[in-house]
């Protein structure tokens, strides 16, 4: 063998061997390996396993599930917070999607759902569609396609009160915004937070008072026209939802440096009392059943924002959207697939609901209220089903105009950007994206 | 085969392995990225060539200049800051000009065994609107509204993750210079002292001049370890607020995992590339010039 060839051998080989070994990096083979007639699903999670109150209780459910399940088993893993994400990304584009995935309504796991990566549940969820809320029911891919059945309801917008403190403050709930802001100087000046809300990771003042602002100034009728494309995120009425959190910073009502806090301090400045107000989502009450004293349980409520001036939405209404669930992966058999939806069923179904609901969750299944329940989570239903409910920005845009979006909502509270520079730069964005 | 023509074929077998290694954790990520720089991939689907409408994005993207901006000081505290302070200290311990060296040096080096998550998480504790700090300053005044301002300052919020970053990275430097001067010949800093050279003289002339090799070399660490910087701000800020403290890693990081622009991030990351090798070869021309100098 002369040199040359020699040489030029050793170089293809060395583009070769990285693709030979990606192409060796199949996906596990796990399933009725044994031949014993159990079947092993591999399981994506989101969950924080340090979470001393959702970590118990996810495994709590899977317990019960393998006992009644017994040829069926579980193979979980666990990812959470940006790492979920990035992980589900690299699976998904190396073609490893575990049999089960934890998926999300809107765009968040676009990738893996728009890829066409996932079954659709239509076929086994056919015929209990009305045992869900409706908002759990609407489509999700481009031709109403379900990906994921939807575990809860996600209420993202909830005004916490501490109706202790204000009692002792000689205030009552305010009825309006004005007489919101006319309590900012009296609880400032009893060393008190006015309204409790960290916004370091952006994402909270989007998601938790944006979308419910955006409701009252605009209305339902405008989100949807807006979406559609036959109204625009620059429209007078929706810069005026977003003054509304420029005033609220300007004005002092927010939490103290509330971009550098992360998300955690608000809920734990309410639990301890230092704020009169908590604006978050419903899903925190799960964090307050285990947090909250049973004497704190009876003087703190849920409420909603007082109304606006000129509100075009309706009064006491929260944005909302249908939360995330477990999908399946499109490669698995027939006989994967049965069980991975027993898993799924089981999961956002009444049996796995009816759980999630005595631990604080708002399940999409539609459940009787609740009689023995934790008095936070009779007040949570209770909450529910009085209020109406708007559409979360998060969950209807796509991820890099509202990953701009949240950012400019920062720049808008340090006063680097005028509150029609964020509606302006919004459009902009989601016009050149595509709504 | 003649023995000249085996000799080469043993070269090359001996270096096959490492090569292939190499070639595929190395060559091969860097062409395929820098491959979908040149489209407009967003994780599925076939990537559809744009040419250099990502290149062009990215420099007229203002939170990329912001990022670029961020980058370059950190590269500035590394080689104006943590390689002076660092052979500074170096050279305090090894003149024995501070008691108790031994307990100095591992004081020093301390941070940079910890864990670049857990060292922001500390310092989150010490300085955040809930922190330590605030918490007193607070009591202090009778301030309940205080707030530390400089972490919501476009231009300031990088300050104190430099200092976070001088305090954490100088020990290595420290540890490095500290070997070099141990194996500088004692009888060279004796005789100097004999023939009546001052603590400065023998600095200037003797020790620096022995050191310029490492300069460089810790220079090159500090350069490309500044423009890849990422796990410690990200632990402590995420890049905000508002990206105020982004990097262009975070940059990068953002673009692709976040916003699903595969293409658009690999861009980003070949910038990093380009930078760390155009400042590196600046760097090589720079320490030649010295060396030449105190040849």
């Amino acid at each position: 063998m002369n040199m040359k060839r020699l040489l030029s051998m050793i170089f293809m080989s060395l583009f070769l061997i990285p693709a030979l070994l990606f192409a060796t990096g199949t996906k596990e083979q796990a399933k009725d390996s044994a031949g014993d007639g159990i079947i092993t699903l591999s399981v994506y999670h989101f969950l924080d396993q340090t979470d001393k109150t959702t970590a118990p209780n996810f495994q709590y459910l899977v317990d019960v599930f393998e006992k009644a399940n017994p040829n069926i088993k579980l193979s979980f893993e666990y990812g959470y917070g940006e790492a979920f994400h990035d992980k589900l990304q690299t699976m998904a584009m190396s073609g490893q999607l575990p049999d089960i995935v934890l998926l999300y309504p809107g765009e968040r796991t676009s990738q893996v759902t728009n890829a066409g990566l996932v079954q659709d549940l239509r076929p086994y969820l056919s015929g209990h569609e009305d045992e869900f809320a409706d908002m759990a029911m609407q489509g999700q891919g481009k031709n109403g396609e379900i990906w994921e059945l939807p575990e809860d309801i996600s209420i993202t917008s909830i005004m916490f009160t501490n109706n202790r403190l204000l009692k002792e403050l000689g205030l009552t709930l305010p009825k309006t915004y004005e007489e919101l802001l006319a309590q900012g100087p009296a609880i400032r000046a009893a060393g008190l937070i006015p309204i409790s809300i960290a916004n370091k990771d952006a994402w909270p003042m989007q998601s938790c008072v944006a979308g419910m602002l955006v409701e009252r100034a605009c209305g339902l009728e405008w989100f949807d026209k807006a979406i559609a494309g036959e109204a625009r995120f620059d429209d007078p009425e929706f810069v005026y939802a977003m003054q509304i959190i420029k005033d609220l910073t300007d004005k002092q009502m927010l939490s103290p440096g509330t971009n550098q806090l992360t998300y955690g301090q608000g809920l734990d400045d309410f639990v301890q009392e230092k704020a009169v107000y908590f604006i978050d989502g419903g899903w925190t009450v799960n964090n307050m059943v285990g947090e909250l004293s049973a004497e704190q349980k009876t003087y703190m409520s849920l409420e909603s924002f007082p109304d606006i001036p000129n509100q075009k939405g309706q009064s006491l209404s929260t944005s909302a959207t249908a939360g995330q669930g477990f999908g399946m992966n499109a490669k698995l058999s027939k006989a994967e697939s049965d069980a991975a939806w027993k898993w799924i069923w089981f999961y956002s179904g009444p049996e796995g609901s009816a759980i999630r609901q005595r631990f604080g969750r708002l399940p999409a299944y539609n459940l009787a209220e609740p009689k023995d329940a934790d008095p936070m989570i009779q007040k949570l239903v209770a909450y529910a089903g009085k209020v109406p409910m708007g559409y979360v920005m998060d969950s209807v845009l796509a991820a890099e105009p509202i990953g701009t979006f949240n950012i400019n909502l920062q720049n808008m509270m340090f006063g680097t950007k005028t509150p029609k520079q964020v509606a302006q730069e919004l459009e902009a964005m989601v016009a050149a994206i595509g709504r | 085969m003649t023995f000249s023509q085996q000799k080469r074929m043993s070269y090359y077998a001996f270096l096959a392995p490492g090569l292939l290694l190499f070639a595929s954790i190395i060559i091969f990520p860097v062409a395929y990225s820098l491959t979908l720089s040149f489209t407009s991939f967003g994780g599925y689907g076939t990537p559809k060539f744009i040419g250099l409408a990502n290149y062009a994005k990215i420099i007229s993207d203002e939170v990329f200049l912001h990022s670029l901006r961020n980058n370059l000081l950190i590269v500035a505290i590394s080689v104006f800051g943590q390689i002076p302070l660092g052979f500074l200290l170096a050279y305090l311990l090894h003149r024995k000009m501070v008691r108790n060296g031994n307990f100095y040096q591992t004081m020093i080096f301390l941070p940079i065994t910890i864990s670049p998550v857990v060292v922001a998480l500390l310092w989150n504790q010490i300085f955040s609107s809930s922190g330590m700090v605030v918490a007193i300053i607070r009591r202090l005044t009778g301030e309940n509204q205080y707030v530390m301002r400089i972490f919501e300052d476009k231009q300031l919020a990088i300050v104190p993750i430099l200092f976070v970053l001088l305090w954490m990275h100088t020990g290595t430097y420290m540890i490095i210079f500290y070997a070099n001067l141990q194996k500088m010949t004692p009888s060279l800093l004796e005789a100097a002292q004999i023939d009546g050279a001052s603590e400065s003289q023998m600095m200037m002339r003797i020790i620096l001049p022995s050191m310029v090799g490492t300069i460089a070399t810790t220079a090159i660490f500090a350069i490309s370890g500044s423009l890849k910087a990422f796990d410690l701000i990200y632990a402590m800020t995420g890049g905000g607020p508002a990206h105020y403290t982004e990097v262009i890693a975070i940059y990068m990081y953002i673009n692709t995992f976040k916003y699903y622009k595969y293409g658009f991030g690999s861009a980003a990351s070949m910038i990093i590339v380009l930078l760390a090798v155009g400042l590196i070869l600046l760097l090589q021309y720079i320490s030649r010039k010295f060396e030449r100098r105190f040849e």
